[in-house]
């Protein structure tokens, strides 16, 4: 602590003298009187002040850890800096958003079709449907019997539908229109064959 | 002051521009290189450099007797600071009128100095140029000049008046609650949704039986954040689950800027892309008032890059998951799920507004 002067202007006190104890006092005062017994007789009690005082506010130091500047490479090979409690100068990822489907929905390279030549897939979904995907199975009932391209088909009729009402939909705003849309990829996740999904794609046509 | 470098100890610290000295003496030097055949001629105004040190005549009586540096000392008004003299600021602010004022916390001596910013964040920079404009072009609604103004929904009820003590009577608040919901601000070029902070929070009960968690939860926000988190403590008492009232059983810590930019960025390009089977943060997050927020399993923060550098050191079972609260300056969910989603968060589910 730096050295303060001795001789500070004190805020008069309503009772006219200094009080010996006070609430907000983090410190002794500078001018300490030590009074004799008999004066404590004589003089009043301290009276507290009103209002809580505060004569000193710590100013306390940041506590912070040592920040490095580091390089990140994302896979696409775009690099960049930022300030990071790692001590690494590069940071290299493997996986990120330049190379996920989420961030990438019309990278077909990304996508995990299920190959399917034997056909035994498209089998199975003829005999049992799609219940049994994983991802529950947009028809899922078992006595539902399509192909491949009859299914894709019929999920396109489906989506036509579902688009119909939303374009006839007076938005009322961009915001509204902006806020609710949202991307909703089915041909992420498997259920035709690689060839009807790569007519699909050749066709342009969302699904 | 070179030249002078010849001179004696004592006689450099003469107050040499006091003393009316003569003119040196130019004193025959018989050097090598400017008796060359070819040596140039040195300018006019670099003589003095040709001067040396050692051509400087002696002092005379005189000169020596007016060297008397007690007499400076004696005669200085004010005190020179000592030789290992140090300026440290005040630990203590002790009011505006106090005669001892600490710096600016922009002085590095200040005891709340912060070095920086040492880079412009991406997000940041992708924001100023193009997120902030195409978000202010893309909402603007046109109203055509002249279209009365709509009526402000009422927003605290009042009372209706059947009774005489119903005059001057404060307005009812909202039903179902104490809380009054922001209203919407339309997006113009003075209110553009941004990131105000970003708040972390943990949650390890298991703290009260073995501290160590805390130390392992404090250090790991502390690696994602870069800022020392501050422990909270339980609220209420649940028997069942073993929580008693004010254990000591979190943290949390915010950060603002681009701490905040940074840690998004982080968050939207290298975690997320790496979590298995993650689909998104769920649309119908937000608290009704701009601010969303999402959550970190516990293994999932294995791909904070800060993390992983140092894996090792955490005890698997004690790697706390964390929650994440971003505060924009949007007013409502759909303009701060808007700005997010500009960001590249992506988002799943029913929508809610």
């Amino acid at each position: 602590m730096g050295k303060l002067p001795s001789t500070l202007l004190r805020r008069p006190c309503l009772t006219g003298r200094l009080p010996t104890t006070s609430p907000g006092f983090t410190h002794t005062p500078l001018a300490p009187s030590i009074p004799s017994p008999a004066a404590t007789s004589t003089t009043p009690l301290p009276t507290l002040r009103p209002t809580q005082v505060r004569h000193a506010t710590f100013i306390p130091r940041h506590r912070r850890p040592y920040q490095f500047t580091q390089l990140v490479q994302l896979s696409d090979g775009s690099t960049f800096t930022v300030r990071t409690t790692s001590p690494q100068a590069l940071y290299r990822s493997d996986k990120d958003s330049r190379n996920h489907i989420l961030w990438n929905p019309s990278e077909a390279s990304l996508r995990n079709v299920e190959v399917d030549e034997a056909g035994k897939l498209a089998a199975f979904r003829e005999r049992y449907g799609t219940a049994w995907d994983l991802d529950g199975g947009a028809g899922g009932k078992a006595a539902a019997p399509a192909g491949g391209d009859k299914d894709a088909a019929a999920q396109k009729g489906d989506a036509k539908d579902a688009a119909a009402p939303a374009e006839e939909e007076q938005h009322d705003s961009l915001v509204d229109l902006i806020s609710a849309f949202a991307t909703v990829d089915n041909s992420v996740k498997g259920g035709i064959s690689a060839k009807a999904q790569a007519k699909l794609d050749k066709s342009g046509k969302r699904r | 002051m070179a030249s002078l470098r010849g001179l004696s100890r004592p006689a450099c610290r003469l107050p040499l521009s006091q003393i009316a000295r003569p003119a040196y003496a130019s004193r025959p030097v018989r050097c090598a290189s400017s008796q060359a055949a070819g040596a140039p001629v040195p300018p006019a105004d670099l003589a003095d450099l040709e001067q040396s040190a050692l051509t400087t005549p002696e002092l005379s009586p005189e000169e020596k007797k007016q060297y008397r540096p007690w007499k400076r000392a004696k005669d200085r008004k004010i005190q020179l600071p000592g030789a290992r003299y140090q300026y440290h600021p005040p630990k203590y602010y002790r009011g505006p009128l106090h005669p001892v004022q600490s710096p600016p916390s922009s002085d590095p001596r200040a005891r709340d100095f912060v070095p920086g910013p040492f880079n412009l964040p991406r997000l940041k920079q992708t924001y100023h140029s193009t997120i902030a404009p195409d978000l202010m072009t893309l909402t603007y609604m046109h109203v055509p000049p002249g279209t009365p103004e709509k009526e402000p929904a009422e927003r605290l009820r009042g009372w209706d008046g059947s009774s005489p003590y119903h005059k001057n009577r404060a307005l009812r608040g909202p039903r179902g609650g104490a809380e009054l919901p922001l209203i919407e601000r339309d997006i113009d070029f003075t209110n553009i949704p941004e990131i105000k902070e970003v708040t972390l929070a943990t949650y390890q009960p298991e703290a009260q039986r073995d501290p160590d968690y805390l130390v392992v939860a404090r250090s790991v926000l502390l690696a994602i954040t870069g800022t020392m988190p501050e422990l909270t403590k339980t609220k209420t008492n649940v028997v069942q689950w073993h929580v008693r009232e004010g254990i000591k059983a979190g943290c949390k810590t915010t950060i603002r800027g681009n701490a905040a930019y940074e840690f998004l960025d982080r968050c939207i390009h290298l975690v997320w892309p790496k979590i298995k089977d993650w689909k998104g943060v769920r649309a119908t997050t937000g608290d009704g008032s701009g601010n969303l927020s999402w959550g970190f399993e516990p293994e999932d923060m294995k791909f904070f890059p800060e993390i992983e550098f140092n894996y090792w050191l955490y005890p698997p079972h004690m790697m706390p998951g964390c929650r994440v609260f971003v505060k924009t300056s949007a007013t409502s969910d759909r303009q701060a799920r808007l700005l997010l989603q500009a960001f590249g968060v992506p988002f799943y589910g029913p929508i809610r507004d």
